[in-house]
């Protein structure tokens, strides 16, 4: 009954967030609009461009019901320059920009469920599921890219340059934590988790005692972290 | 549905609510996966999405011996994301068993302060599931072994020498969290680091430095 797996996620269960991001698919056959639990789908009417979850459009394209248009950034073009910027520069390059922020206290949507990977996402920018996704489109629809072996190569230079860093940035993690890891990807979390959460955990545990008087220092000194916390709360409202 | 439901409909109307929902579900999952501890029950989520899965189940019993090949795709789909959904409740759902499995005594301390809370720690099937479980658990620890020991040592929750026996998850763990807004400066207690977190932000940290903010919706664990 309960889960045997250990906190984190699993390859398949990234994979499985991934398939709700939306791609956009040029449908070769008529489909009826649908009320489907996660929203409505509209009508799929060739060759009207639309904009399903990838789950259906490779549902869809296993049946030869449609075609998948791949996103912007996943093009020979777009991404031989964000190599470029990957083996030049020591940080991860940026993250797609974010769209406005919603106002009040409404819900934030965030991967997948931005639009990162449809035909009109930004070229020069590799969303969080970057890696999942262009390797089950590869999969699924190689023929509807314009070159997809070029692409299969880019992705794989990107993939071995950002697993590089990863790697080098094990360097910095201390029993703090702390650690600012923008423009990461979905699969790479997941890779890297255990490693870079048992470091940070371990060096914790080492240094509990210095730490621990640290605290009570603090406290002697009229500083509380959650009176810390309740101000910052005053401040958002 | 509240003034504030309406008010949220009204600024992104262009997204319907089962979408919503498929995010918050989505995200509750991944924290529960991720997170060191229990999340407190979303109860109106679940009943939500929990309700419309049992209305999509009976369209599919409805449907099913339609031999119309038009219909019969569409049942396709929509028994494809109806399993989508089935496996994201499950999987939160034993998740969160998981937890109360491995720590049931300090989660009961925890439900039973948080009974009057906003949002309770459990949900009623999980608080049943929890009591019967520990008093089954009680009564054969009991009748094998406990009621050889002397009455002094028959507690299962002593703390005397300032230890506990009550086990708890680690809650300084670290864990990967998303900004969803800015949240502005935080100090992780114990030791110098002043983190200025920003929308957008991915950072490695102490779950119990960030579970504030998860709690509010200003940053969620990925």
């Amino acid at each position: 009954m309960a889960l045997p797996l250990p906190p984190g996620l699993t390859p398949p269960e990234i994979a499985f967030i991934c398939e709700m991001e939306l791609v956009t698919i040029i449908p070769r056959q008529r489909l009826e609009g649908l009320e489907l639990l996660g929203g409505p789908l509209k009508p799929l009417n060739p060759p009207q461009r639309a904009s399903i979850p990838l789950w259906l459009a490779l549902l869809l394209k296993r049946q030869r019901r449609a075609n998948i248009v791949p996103p912007p950034w996943l093009s020979p073009d777009s991404l031989s320059a964000i190599l470029k910027y990957e083996t030049e520069i020591d940080a991860f390059s940026p993250p797609p920009r974010l769209p406005p922020l919603p106002s009040g206290t409404s819900l934030v949507f965030s991967p997948p469920f931005l639009p990162g990977s449809t035909a009109d996402a930004t070229a020069d920018a590799l969303p969080y599921h970057w890696l999942e996704l262009g390797s089950m489109l590869l999969e699924a629809a190689p023929e509807d890219f314009d070159d997809a072996n070029e692409v299969r190569k880019l992705l794989r230079g990107l993939r071995e340059a950002r697993m590089a860093k990863l790697r080098q940035g094990v360097e910095v993690l201390d029993a703090g934590g702390g650690v600012k890891m923008n423009g990461v990807g979905g699969m790479e979390v997941g890779e890297a988790r255990t490693f870079i959460t048992g470091v940070v955990d371990g060096l914790r545990k080492i240094g509990k005692s210095r730490e621990e008087a640290r605290k009570e220092r603090d406290r002697e000194n009229g500083y509380s972290p959650s009176q810390d916390f309740d101000d910052d709360e005053m401040d958002m409202r | 549905m509240d003034i504030d439901d309406l008010l949220a409909e009204v600024s992104v109307d262009s997204i319907s609510q089962e979408t919503r929902d498929l995010q918050e579900l989505t995200r509750s999952w991944v924290a529960e996966r991720v997170a060191p501890e229990i999340l407190p029950w979303p109860s109106d989520l679940m009943e939500r999405v929990l309700d419309r899965i049992r209305r999509q189940i009976e369209l599919v019993e409805d449907q099913t011996g339609n031999m119309d090949p038009k219909t019969n795709f569409k049942l396709i789909v929509i028994q494809t994301e109806l399993e989508r959904f089935k496996f994201l409740v499950r999987s939160f759902l034993r998740a969160r068993l998981k937890k109360i499995d491995a720590h049931p005594l300090h989660i009961l301390a925890r439900h039973a302060a948080s009974a009057t809370d906003l949002l309770p720690l459990l949900s009623p099937a999980e608080h049943q599931y929890l009591t019967s479980h520990q008093a089954l658990l009680t009564s054969h620890y009991a009748s094998s072994f406990l009621s050889q020991f002397p009455a002094s040592l028959q507690r299962m929750d002593d703390t005397t020498g300032g230890i506990s026996m009550v086990d708890k998850p680690d809650e300084d763990a670290a864990v990967f969290v998303r900004v969803l807004r800015d949240v502005g400066e935080v100090a992780v207690e114990g030791t110098d680091k002043r983190l200025e977190m920003k929308r957008g932000d991915v950072w490695v940290v102490r779950w119990s430095t960030m579970r504030g903010w998860v709690a509010s919706g200003d940053l969620e664990l990925i």
